[in-house]
């Protein structure tokens, strides 16, 4: 179903439940990503996903397009997460799982890669818990700097100064491999 | 769009994976959609268990509650008879033949004027106006009083029946009182002329 996400909410909205499924399709993984690289477990990260789901499910009545669907996708999970933030640390995926530098046959090869990844995910996981999710809308949902700060409810300045001390420090983990 | 990527830091950002939920979870929340756009709106509050039995009789409590409240106020407003017969007994100080000259001059008055202006009061009330309470001198909160708990037809009428017995003054006061009420409300001359 083609379509702009705006219209395909608006759709849904009015009742063709064939829109909120194209839409689901379209953003399920980023969400799902961005989600999961939030919060410690990923029993809590697939509950909270569903959950930001039911809100955009059970607020589609009140839906009117002010801003970009995923911004608006992205405000709601954020509200969903803020509080694991503050509690808890960052779920990362499990990097021994992870496919490693094209299937590498070098197995020096694959084992430097593999603590690549890890220090690159344990960066990650001490990023301030606003600089991480500034990291992971940019990153996951090509959110730019206004739209995550129109998710979070932040000045445009402040995601824009959060966004690249991530980057800047995510880039020193890089750099450190 | 301000891009702030670091094409290093992405690289390597992709490198963690590409989880994606689980088939189940998506079955789940698919379903629910399709639920939502088949259930109609949610009532304001939802009758659950055994309070499913509280609506229908709160909404017949309403409904009698407001049948009997109109009725009590519609019998409060009709005099009963037996007022109704003092109001229209003779006053010992007032001679028959005057009192009647003036119900008659009353009811020729609101017969000529305008139906648009001033509506036919209720045959009760016609007959009650005139000779007894029309003719007290109101003080100012029986004025307010008089004004809140009649018609504007009615409170003309009494304003008319003063005027015609020449107690000015007090047809002043009450066509001020008047005024302030009903601002936009057409005076016949009969309550005007002095």
């Amino acid at each position: 179903m083609d379509g702009a996400d705006e219209e395909l909410m608006l759709a849904y909205r009015d009742g063709d439940a064939r829109a909120f499924e194209a839409l689901y399709g379209r953003h399920r993984v980023r969400l799902y990503r961005f989600v999961l690289r939030s919060v410690k477990e990923r029993g809590l990260a697939e509950e909270l996903y569903q959950d930001v789901w039911m809100r955009v499910i059970e607020a589609r009545r009140r839906y009117a397009p002010k801003a970009r669907f995923t911004t608006w996708l992205y405000s709601i999970a954020h509200n969903r997460l803020v509080d694991h933030w503050r509690r808890k640390g960052l779920s990362l995926v499990d990097v021994d799982s992870a496919e490693v530098e094209g299937n590498n046959p070098d197995p020096q090869r694959q084992v430097q890669a593999r603590q690549d990844l890890q220090r690159f995910a344990s960066a990650l996981e001490a990023l301030p818990p606003a600089q991480r999710e500034a990291f992971l809308m940019h990153e996951e949902a090509g959110m730019s700097v206004e739209e995550i700060a129109g998710a979070t409810g932040m000045a445009v300045e402040a995601a824009k100064s959060r966004l690249r001390y991530a980057v800047a420090k995510l880039r020193k983990a890089v750099d450190d491999g | 769009m301000a891009d702030e990527r670091d094409p290093q830091v992405s690289r390597r950002y992709r490198g963690l994976g590409a989880q994606e939920p689980p088939r189940a979870l998506d079955e789940a929340i698919l379903a629910a959609s399709r639920r939502a756009t088949d259930a109609p709106p949610a009532p304001l509050v939802p009758p659950a268990g055994r309070r499913r039995w509280y609506f229908p009789l709160a909404a017949a409590a309403v409904i009698m509650l407001s049948v009997a409240v109109t009725w009590h106020m519609q019998m409060e407003e009709r005099p009963d008879p037996e007022s109704a017969m003092l109001m229209r007994a003779p006053h010992p100080a007032q001679e028959l033949g005057r009192e009647e000259k003036q119900a008659d001059e009353s009811r020729r008055d609101a017969a000529a004027r305008p139906k648009r202006e001033l509506p036919p009061a209720a045959p009760a009330a016609r007959d009650a106006a005139p000779a007894g309470r029309a003719l007290e001198a109101p003080s100012a909160s029986m004025l307010a009083k008089q004004l809140a708990e009649e018609p504007p037809e009615k409170v003309l009428e009494r304003i008319a029946e003063l005027r015609r017995l020449g107690r000015h003054e007090e047809a002043d006061r009450m066509l001020e009182a008047f005024r302030m009420r009903y601002p936009e409300y057409k005076l016949p001359d009969s309550v005007l002329k002095k």
